[in-house]
């Protein structure tokens, strides 16, 4: 297989990732404290756009809701870099990593500095970090080269659904500078693990499809589309409904999940995600394209 | 309470996996595919809706949430059990 272009391209991300390095514990001035009566979140962002209930919820329960929110958004952001932390460890310098291993000793530095960030955001301003609701002991997956597939898949997955909030959040004037710093901060970097993660999954996946297992590929469809169902789903938490005060808060997470407003925010959310793994002909289409249609 | 509560978990199982026409006490709901990985949000929300607290989630304590056994005699068996948060 020709990597040249994965050469040239973890190359330049590694000089990128030296230009632009800084300290994430001196990066930020953080204020004492953000008044809850403000926009934590981008009010498109929010799990209640475009459903009725954000036409009955008042301004100042919206932005409580966001606050909230935003608590959430971080908290999982810590929760899967501890993942992404965990999985590139465990492979960088080892056979078949070569290549990435010197881009991975800048993401595992960024990211931990990542971490850094959004946990002292949670802690100084939530007072918490909402605990993960995933499985401690996820059953492994015995074929090491699907293992290595999906780790980096998910990974990337995860890092376009949290970079698309970045961005919009970035630019929102409407938010505080802080908040606003958080999200431009993390999205200048993680611009270079989406492209490093777009190449590593091309290349991992090759040898996938080379084998002509139809059956397998099946398998990795479905499971990567329900992961990023799974994944939009994990921002609805009755638990930031019950600190925003919302009754009933399992009730209202089930019927915002079944509300047909949101699959058009869904597929937004992912949208450049999904067009790259059809792209590459690794999923078939879209999760959310029956439910917008 | 417990035992009222079960049922529901049974149900929601069931609903989940329509091939499946009964699951036993002590059967493994990851082992047997009733739930994986990607699903296992979705039942602890339930737990704790149905509890009516948040639940701690450990490697040690994830053994207990892998039977409907598990589930109503550690899991739901008592709303003030250590590790809770009311949601109160």
């Amino acid at each position: 297989m020709d990597t040249t272009d994965v050469v040239e391209t973890l190359d330049n991300l590694v000089a990128d990732a030296t230009d632009h390095h800084y300290s994430p514990y001196t990066r930020f001035d953080w204020v004492d404290e953000l008044a809850e009566e403000q926009w934590w979140m981008t009010p498109d962002l929010l799990t209640v756009a475009g459903t009725r209930h954000a036409r009955e919820l008042d301004e100042k329960q919206l932005m409580r809701l966001s606050k909230w929110e935003s608590i959430n958004f971080f908290s999982l952001n810590i929760h899967g870099i501890r993942e992404l932390l965990i999985e590139v460890t465990r492979r960088i310098h080892t056979r078949g990593f070569e290549l990435p291993s010197e881009f991975f000793h800048r993401f595992l530095g960024e990211e931990n500095g990542h971490m850094w960030f959004f946990a002292q955001f949670c802690l100084r301003y939530g007072g918490k970090i909402y605990p993960d609701k995933s499985l401690p002991v996820a059953t492994p997956e015995e074929d090491a080269a699907v293992a290595n597939f999906l780790v980096f898949a998910r990974i990337l997955i995860f890092e376009e659904l949290v970079d698309h909030f970045n961005i919009r959040m970035g630019r929102d004037t409407t938010l505080h500078p802080l908040i606003r710093e958080v999200n431009q901060v993390h999205h200048d970097d993680e611009w270079r693990h989406i492209i490093m993660g777009r190449k590593l999954v091309g290349l991992l996946y090759e040898p996938l499809r080379e084998r002509g297992d139809q059956e397998l590929r099946e398998r990795l469809d479905v499971y990567l589309r329900r992961y990023i169902t799974a994944s939009v789903q994990s921002l609805y938490n009755p638990a930031v409904y019950r600190d925003a005060g919302v009754p009933e808060a399992f009730a209202f997470r089930e019927e915002l999940l079944r509300d047909p407003a949101r699959a058009a925010y869904h597929e937004t959310f992912f949208k450049r995600i999904t067009r790259f793994l059809v792209s590459q002909d690794i999923i078939t289409a879209s999760p959310f394209q029956e439910a917008a249609a | 309470m417990a035992t009222d509560v079960i049922e529901q978990v049974r149900a929601w199982l069931l609903a989940r996996n329509p091939e499946v026409t009964g699951i036993g006490w002590d059967e493994d709901l990851i082992d047997s595919r009733l739930i994986d990985s990607l699903d296992f949000p979705h039942l602890l929300l339930l737990l704790e809706e149905l509890a009516g607290r948040e639940l701690e989630l450990t490697p040690e304590n994830v053994v207990g949430f892998r039977t409907l056994r598990g589930i109503r005699d550690t899991v739901l068996a008592d709303a003030t059990g250590a590790g809770a948060v009311s949601h109160e």
